[in-house]
């Protein structure tokens, strides 16, 4: 008796599971109704409590992240498959010839390791940090740390560097017009293709209830293709809009390049 | 020609296609339950993003034998949240996050809803560890009791009537009349 009930019990969990009414077991099963009927209630209780959606921008995320690595594992893959169609000692034989010319392409090839510039209150240009109003106004605070920013002359695989005097802004105080320079110094005179920030920190204060929230940068970086000149003879100023956007309403923020309204224009 | 090999690279292969063939009807049955175990809903979806890396990660441990694919997700989200709540337990109290519930209802019903929340949260409190988890992997993973008796190591009668004791206390503490 207790095991039948306990099966039918089972199967009813089952059903409603794939989307039955609780009604439709309790009429196939009428000797067990009365039963039933409290034990299903306590089950919609529990799993309406507990009921949530997740955030389909996380989910999202969540699922490019995992095809990326399983991208990355297939390719991978075949480079090495071919191992296991040869003998043990050609398999070992030829896995230590890759590594000798892995070592030796190492230490041949000179690594691309960006030149870093130096600041210089006379240089030919600035770097400023603004932010477009979207989200800020539920802030008290939003203090970005920027670790360094790098610079891609169009054309050039070296990049250029350098890292921010001043570090940390806070978003809050650079709304709309108002701007930060957080660098200024001599760069080579050029045509530029691509900015990045390197972000190390974001702390955030909620205005309404003074707590502290997380706002999410996905890989600590944010990015742009910006197309300008720098040249000698004028200062070149840079403003690097960054805006935070509320995602859904589970609370939660991200911070996000604002291309339209960042760009160079020359001071003299 | 070692076979072996070929026929571990085949399988790998086939349990990839597999795995991110469940990426999509897991994720959030994943988070789900996490949720219930740690209360909130942010670090619930953090894990349950984890749990597909892990898994990836992991192919070559998994073994067609025993639980199937989807049984096993569940048991790399159960070592995740338990090391996650071992971290957390260092700062603070595992509680379930109040602020998650709408907030757009009108006040009356939002205190009820509260009060509902309460009265759930402690029916679950009264479970053993083993019924919390069976009525998590039954309810929010939506597994069938066979798949939670592979991950618990029992058989399938144990896990049907460790079921019904659980949703019978739910269902005491929680006061529902028939």
């Amino acid at each position: 008796m207790s095991e039948d009930f306990d099966r039918i019990l089972d199967e009813c969990v089952d059903r409603i599971n794939r989307g039955e009414s609780p009604a439709d077991c309790l009429s196939q099963y009428p000797e067990y109704a009365d039963k039933l009927r409290p034990m299903l209630k306590s089950m919609h209780a529990v799993q309406k409590t507990y009921a949530f959606t997740p955030s389909p921008d996380e989910k999202r995320a969540a699922g490019q992240r995992f095809h990326a690595a399983l991208d990355k594992r297939r390719q991978a893959t075949p480079a090495l498959s071919f191992l296991s169609a040869i003998s043990r000692p050609a398999a070992v034989a030829t896995v230590a010839v890759l590594v000798v010319a892995l070592v030796a392409t190492l230490v041949i090839l000179p690594r691309v390791i960006p030149e870093t510039l130096v600041p210089n209150t006379e240089g030919n240009f600035a770097f400023l940090i603004s932010d477009e109003p979207n989200a800020i106004g539920d802030f008290e605070s939003l203090n970005v740390t920027i670790s360094r920013v790098v610079l891609r002359a169009a054309g050039s695989v070296k990049p250029l560097e350098f890292t921010p005097e001043t570090k940390t802004v806070d978003l809050t105080q650079l709304q709309g017009e108002d701007y930060q320079e957080i660098w200024r110094g001599d760069v080579p005179a050029g045509q530029y293709s691509h900015v990045v920030i390197y972000v190390s920190g974001v702390v955030g204060e909620l205005e309404s209830t003074g707590i502290s929230v997380t706002v999410k940068l996905p890989s600590s970086k944010l990015q742009m293709s910006a197309s300008f000149e720098v040249t000698t003879d004028t200062v070149t100023s840079f403003t690097f809009d960054i805006t935070v956007v509320k995602t859904g309403n589970n609370g939660r923020y991200l911070l996000k390049p604002q291309i339209s309204e960042s760009g160079a224009r020359s001071l003299e | 020609m070692n076979t072996g090999n070929s026929e571990n690279i085949s399988a790998t292969k086939e349990y990839e296609t597999r795995l991110a063939g469940l990426y999509e009807e897991y994720y959030d049955k994943i988070a789900r339950y996490v949720y219930v175990h740690i209360g909130s809903r942010e670090e619930a979806e953090d894990i349950a993003g984890e749990v597909f890396l892990k898994a990836l990660m992991s192919l070559k441990s998994y073994r067609e034998q025993g639980v199937p694919m989807q049984a096993w997700l569940f048991r790399i989200a159960h070592n995740l949240t338990v090391d996650h709540i071992r971290k957390m337990s260092k700062h603070t109290t595992v509680q379930i996050d109040l602020a998650g519930l709408p907030a757009d209802d009108s006040p009356i019903d939002g205190a009820e809803k509260r009060m509902e929340f309460e009265r759930v949260t402690e029916a679950m409190s009264q479970l053993t560890v083993e019924q919390k988890e069976v009525i998590n992997l039954r309810f929010f993973g939506e597994l069938t009791s066979k798949e939670v008796s592979g991950i618990l190591g029992k058989s399938d009668g144990a896990v049907r009537e460790m079921q019904r004791a659980a949703i019978e206390k739910l269902r005491a503490v929680m006061g529902v009349e028939e």
